[in-house]
This record gives C-alpha cells, sequence and structure tokens, in this order.
C-alpha cells in the first residue's frame, strides 16, 4: 500500500467516523446499533495504519493476495451488521405487533364499559 | 410538595413485596409507582394481589425505557420530586426522607445516593468498583464535576430535571450518562452519602460478559453526550 493510499484511506475513515459521531449527537441514529459500524471503522483505521499486519493475517489465512483479504473481511463484517439488523427488525415487528393488539384489547375494553 | 418514588422491575417477584413494605414503612409523605417492565414471572400477580399502585409495560423497554416511563408519569401528574428506587432490595427506604430535605437544603436538582463518601455497606465487587473509578475520572475530565458513585440507582431530580428526563433518556445503562446529561444542562448535581445492600433477589443487569460492551458503549454514550450542546 503506497503512503498516498493510505493517506486517502485514513481521511476518508475519519470522515466517515466524524458523520456518524454528529448523526449521533443530533439523535439522528442510535448509539447502540451503531457500535458494529465504530468497530469496523475502528479496524480498517488500524489495519490502514499497519498495512504489515494485513499480509500477516492474509498469509495466516493462507490467502495469497492480501487485497482478496480485505474484501473477505470487508464482506464477513457486511454480513454480521445485516445479520444484527434483522434481528433488530424482527424484535421491532414483533413489538409493534404486541402493541397493536394492547391497543385493540383497551379501545374493546372502554367500548364495552360504555 | 408532590413526592413520587420510581420503582423498576422486572422480574423481581422475590422482593417487591418487601421493597413496598419498606417505603410504606420508612417514607410516609411519598407516593410510589411500579413499572412493570414486562416481567415473565409473577411481578405482576404479586403486585395486584397487594394493591400496590402498578404501571404495566405491555412489551420489555429496558431499564431505560421503564424508568423514563416513571418519570413521564411523574411530569404528567405534577410531581415536583422524583426518585428512582430499586426493586431488588438494594436501597434502603430510609434515606428518602433525609435525601428530599438535602436536596431542597442544598438547591440541588439532582441528588445522588453513593455508596463511596463513607465507604459502608455494600461496596461491590473490585471489578465493578474499577468500572466506576473510570466512569468517575471521565465524567470530571469532561464536565469538571467529581461524581464519586455515577452508576448509583439510587438518585432524586426535582421538577426540571424530571422534565429532561421525560423528554429524554438513554435507553440501556442509563445512570452514568443521563447524570452527564444533567450536567451539560447546568443543573446542579449533588451526592450524599446513603448505605446499600446487596441484592436480595433477581440478577443484575449487567451480566460478566456483557460487561466489556457495557465499558465501551457508556464511554462512547458520555463522550458523545459531552459534545451534545444545551442552551
Amino acid at each position: 500500500m503506497s503512503l498516498r493510499l493510505q493517506i486517502i484511506l485514513l481521511v476518508i475513515l475519519f470522515c466517515i467516523l466524524i458523520g456518524i459521531v454528529i448523526q449521533i449527537k443530533h439523535r439522528k441514529l442510535d448509539l447502540k446499533y451503531t457500535l458494529s459500524w465504530f468497530v469496523l471503522i475502528v479496524a480498517l483505521i488500524i489495519l490502514t495504519c499497519f498495512p504489515k499486519l494485513l499480509i500477516v493475517i492474509a498469509d495466516f489465512l493462507g490467502i495469497t493476495t492480501p487485497i482478496n483479504m480485505i474484501f473477505f473481511c470487508g464482506f464477513c463484517f457486511s454480513l454480521v451488521i445485516i445479520y444484527t439488523l434483522t434481528v433488530a427488525i424482527s424484535k421491532m415487528s414483533d413489538n409493534i405487533r404486541s402493541l397493536t393488539q394492547k391497543i385493540a384489547l383497551l379501545e374493546k375494553g372502554e367500548k364495552n364499559h360504555e | 410538595m408532590k413526592k413520587l418514588i420510581i420503582i423498576p422491575a422486572y422480574n423481581e417477584s422475590e422482593c417487591i413485596e418487601r421493597t413496598i413494605k419498606d417505603i410504606q414503612k420508612c417514607a410516609q409523605g411519598f407516593d410510589y409507582v411500579i413499572i412493570n417492565d414486562c416481567s415473565t414471572d409473577h411481578t405482576k400477580e404479586i403486585c395486584e394481589k397487594n394493591g400496590f399502585h402498578l404501571i404495566n409495560l405491555p412489551i420489555n423497554l429496558g431499564i431505560g425505557g421503564a424508568v423514563q416511563t416513571g418519570y413521564r408519569y411523574a411530569y404528567e401528574n405534577g410531581y415536583d420530586i422524583a426518585v428512582q428506587f430499586d426493586g431488588d432490595g438494594q436501597h434502603d427506604a430510609a434515606f428518602l426522607i433525609q435525601m428530599a430535605d438535602t436536596l431542597q437544603k442544598e438547591k440541588a436538582d439532582m441528588l445522588i445516593g453513593s455508596r463511596f463518601i463513607e465507604k459502608e455497606g455494600f461496596q461491590s465487587s473490585f471489578i465493578r468498583r474499577v468500572g466506576i473509578v473510570y466512569f468517575t475520572r471521565l465524567i470530571k475530565l469532561l464536565t469538571g464535576t467529581t461524581i464519586t458513585d455515577p452508576t448509583s440507582g439510587l438518585r432524586m431530580i426535582n421538577r426540571s430535571v424530571i422534565k429532561i428526563f421525560a423528554n429524554d433518556y438513554p435507553k440501556d445503562y442509563p445512570e452514568p450518562e443521563s447524570v452527564v446529561a444533567v450536567l451539560k444542562n447546568k443543573k446542579i448535581v449533588k451526592e450524599m452519602p446513603v448505605v446499600m445492600r446487596e441484592r436480595q433477589g433477581g440478577t443484575s443487569s449487567i451480566g460478566s460478559l456483557k460487561s466489556i460492551y457495557y465499558m465501551i458503549k457508556v464511554t462512547l454514550a458520555i463522550l458523545v453526550e459531552s459534545l451534545r450542546r444545551y442552551r
């Protein structure tokens, strides 16, 4: 990795990081669901600062070209983030369902009283 | 002067009766409300059998959402003082009247019951104390105020802070983060020495596996909170 690429990558990553923090600050994002993004960005910053680390890990995993490992890791991480989102959505749809039922039952109860 | 005790309860069937009896005996002049956070045990049945004041949440909101429900109730019903009080028997209702006096005398907006001023009673495990000291330092660094027990669940607030919390309260692990929010709103936070017991039933909301997640999440939350601007 050339020094120029390293600097460009670091600038991009820090911009994304600052962008996320500003979004949380303005309460547009919930910190709980952005933690995985933080982990991803911090991991990428570390790998960008120490590209040798990349070669060592790629070698250990038996991947011949380090850049392939970036793609592979990025892919795996995206899957993890998507999975956590799926879990969150499932829980939310469940919650909405039980809330709707609760309100409907309450309304029915009130009508019976009248 | 209307005063409300907010008791968040999630699966506290072993202790809730004792806690309420304790309050009725030691804290005259206070109203109380139990927020049942969709418990899966008999908490609800026990409260109803005894005729306790109870709000049942239809879905589990976690400690933050449960306590905020109490603050909303306090705000809408015109309470001047609200205090959070754990349902698991850790807190001693004997301190509540003294806390209300101190809050008014010291003209504080928020009064935290701290285990670590006189270092009496149950002092929590060593690892947790390390975490608590870390949060104390972090809050001191960011706000300039020393809070010896930022994770304490025994906290009394006046109407101006009830309004803040009713509008906005963190979802999970809310204690340290909300103290920072109050300080950033330029409110006065004071502490008072209290003695706490070891929990008498139920389990802590913070397990050992979750503690690393807890430290990271709360640290980030405090950092973001201190970036927020208030007028």
